[in-house]
């Protein structure tokens, strides 16, 4: 490697000085990522393995013992995440040290265990279960923006999802989702566009400008998912035309602003839901041919996808030139 | 040998290394783009979503394409025949040597989707033209599977291929080995070692050098492949597996078992020792996670602890090993440091970290779920998918 640069230097691409810093460049190995893993798996252990012990020994004596272990995990985090922060700012403010994300993590979880437990056993929020998610999902939304941690921002959208009885990670809205209730519709569509409405809320009041990327993803895909839905629910009613014209509407707003932000991980998103809409609308036209949907839909496919490749190539280069 | 241009190659491997030196601050803007304008890169590389974009749109027309020309034909015996696949495969290969060497495209999506649904064609077609009424011949399959990809790989460099190379050549050890040579079955987890050990070897001493610099991230995957098969081929958990397969009475102990526990429990330690001491990232990771695969193993035949007191006993262990080489290294010792490496990943762009951690907590409290399920606005939440109470 070093006789790259003395090439490099030799042939005048390098000034002397730069040369003399690459030449004094400390050769450290990082095992930045090993550690974080690290935490990250101990936190993930640590909160599973307490969560599972308190309510397997509820009937015994030893479970208070086990609570007011977690409630000391709890209290000496978020002290010591208190004691050892930096000053808020409205913009992003960097974590003091590596181990300070994931002890802010294993407080807030344990947190989570401790009014889980609070409401199982003692009913502590009687049978208002709306107030048993709401109180986590506010303390987790005031420390994410507090102490500046996209993890538990995440946590709290999630946590927001819940509140509302649905879900936004990427493995429950698969899984255990079903599209078949007007109601679960239209409560991610009001998920989806309160998200987004965040996102742009971040950005517009310049408060905390990073977290947008956390809203609009989630915003994103849970709005058109919804959308797509509320068009397949109302398929035989004229109704569906209204869901594919706020669908396109969504798409153009949104397209608008990843242009703008200069992202193409939502530009690409937009591009392939809004794809996915214009193909059910031409494979519902293609299905007025009869049996001539077999050649004319490959050929639609062929044709648009193609016709996509070209368009995103276009994309990526205007992009990349602003 | 490779499809891509060499002298571009050898240039953007230049240009990723002036990268990181401009993004330290080591050399500045104007020197970094002199630089660049003298060891030009002609490909046409777009960033990771653009890649992902174009790799699925790829898909698609091909798929479709195919699919349109096999319909055609549907009417003869032509189709479904491996000679069909191939001939799907050939057209793909040649649309995707066209991209290559004309449209200079290198990792830009459409040449990956190409190559991959090539290879997979000829994968397909390879299989039905050695099988025999539903009766795979899985070792002429893996033999002509692994050739086809090490043509792949050495053309295209490129580390999904060299992936299946790797594992069909293992494939077709395991079947030679286990089909042609008495005893090969009780046998097999040495040959699998011997196999797996030589070849990372080679690997590793091939990474190092000069003349293959083209094929570095083809020899980070082999590496890694065969590190996880050295230490699968004697894990205690595979062999007993493998021994019940064809033992009269299965369950039973297996011959060599101390030596298979010993291999079992100490040698991800000597993978993450020798990383450390070589400084050789794809040891040390390896190693870590095999550390993990050597626990579950040793918990599969040992129930020393309740799963819960475990979980909690190894989350405050690790937290304590991660505290420790924090305070350890708080000035970098060894040449080691925990500080945040230069290099920016894709991860950073996608703010991987934080989507993992609402994944995985977003209902931490694992609570009995409650029975009633209730959908519905704002007032009413609760139920559903989570479990908080």
């Amino acid at each position: 490697m070093d006789n790259l640069y003395d090439d490099l230097h030799s042939e005048g691409l390098i000034s002397d000085e730069s040369f003399e810093k690459i030449r004094q460049k400390p050769n450290l190995f990082s095992v930045h990522w090993e550690i974080k893993t690290l935490l990250y798996l101990g936190v993930l252990l640590l909160t599973t393995g307490l969560g599972i012990l308190v309510y397997e020994n509820i009937d015994t004596i030893g479970h208070q013992a086990i609570l007011a272990f977690i409630a000391l995990i709890c209290t000496g985090c978020f002290a010591y995440c208190f004691k050892t922060c930096l000053p808020f700012s409205t913009g992003k403010v960097k974590s003091p040290n590596t181990a300070f994300d994931y002890v802010l993590l294993l407080g807030c979880i344990s947190f989570l265990t401790f009014v889980g437990y609070l409401q199982f056993e003692y009913k502590v929020f009687g049978t208002n279960y709306g107030l048993a998610t709401l109180i986590p999902m506010l303390v987790l939304f005031f420390v994410a923006y507090y102490f500046d941690h996209l993890g538990i921002l995440n946590m709290a959208i999630a946590n927001l999802a819940i509140w509302m009885g649905v879900s936004v990670t990427p493995k429950q809205l698969l899984l255990n989702s079903d599209f078949n209730s007007e109601t679960i519709i239209s409560t991610y569509l009001v998920l989806g566009v309160m998200l987004l409405a965040g996102a742009y809320a971040t950005q517009y009041f310049n408060f905390k400008k990073h977290f947008k990327f956390s809203y609009q993803h989630y915003g994103v895909h849970v709005t058109f998912i919804a959308l797509l839905a509320g068009y397949f629910h109302y398929y035989d009613s004229p109704l569906c035309a209204l869901w594919m014209l706020v669908l396109f509407a969504t798409a153009f707003f949104i397209y608008r602003d990843a242009v703008k932000s200069n992202s193409f991980y939502f530009l690409l998103l937009v591009i392939l839901y809004s794809y996915v809409a214009v193909s059910s609308l031409a494979v519902r036209l293609s299905l007025l041919a009869g049996d001539g949907v077999l050649t004319l839909a490959p050929i639609y496919f062929m044709g648009s996808a193609i016709g996509l490749i070209i368009l995103l190539i276009r994309l990526n280069k205007k992009l990349k030139a602003s | 040998m490779i499809a891509y241009d060499k002298v571009w190659l050898a240039n953007l491997r230049l240009q990723a290394e002036l990268k990181k030196d401009k993004l330290k601050g080591f050399i500045n803007d104007a020197e970094f783009k002199a630089i660049a304008e003298k060891y030009p890169v002609g490909f046409y590389t777009p960033g990771l979503f653009a890649r992902i974009g174009l790799f699925i749109l790829t898909c698609v027309v091909i798929s479709f394409g195919d699919g349109l020309l096999t319909l055609f034909f549907a009417a003869s015996d032509l189709s479904f025949t491996f000679g069909w696949m191939f001939f799907m495969g050939l057209l793909t290969y040649i649309a995707l040597e066209f991209m290559v060497k004309t449209k200079h495209h290198y990792r830009s999506g459409i040449d990956d989707a190409l190559l991959f649904i090539s290879g997979l064609l000829f994968a397909v077609g390879f299989t039905m033209l050695f099988s025999h009424y539903n009766n795979v011949y899985y070792l002429p399959v893996a033999g002509a599977i692994f050739i086809f990809n090490l043509y792949f790989s050495v053309r295209f460099a490129d580390m999904f291929m060299t992936a299946m190379c790797c594992f069909a050549f293992l494939a077709f050890v395991f079947f030679g080995w286990t089909k042609n040579i008495s005893f090969g079955m009780a046998t097999i987890p040495f040959a699998m070692m011997l196999v797996s050990g030589v070849l990372y070897s080679l690997s590793y001493v091939y990474n190092k050098q000069k003349k293959f610099a083209d094929y570095q991230n083809c020899f980070i995957i082999t590496q890694v492949i065969f590190l996880l098969v050295l230490y699968l081929a004697g894990n205690y958990y595979v062999v007993q597996t493998l021994s019940d397969e064809i033992s009269s009475r299965p369950g039973g102990a297996i011959p060599f078992g101390a030596f298979f526990w010993i291999w079992t429990m100490v040698l991800p330690f000597v993978y993450v020792g020798f990383g450390i001491r070589q400084k050789d990232v794809i040891l040390l990771r390896t190693g870590l996670l095999l550390i993990v695969a050597a626990v579950i193993t040793f918990r599969t035949y040992y129930h020393v602890l309740p799963l819960d007191t475990a979980l909690t006993i190894g989350g405050a262990l690790i937290l304590g090993i991660a505290y420790a080489i924090m305070k350890y290294l708080k000035t970098p010792k060894h040449g080691f440091t925990y500080a945040e490496p230069d290099d920016t990943n894709f991860m950073d762009h996608l703010k991987v970290e934080s989507l993992i951690v609402a994944e995985t907590f977003a209902k931490a409290p694992a609570a009995p779920a409650n029975d009633h399920i209730r959908f519905g606005g704002g007032d009413s939440g609760g139920g559903g998918s989570s479990g908080d109470f």
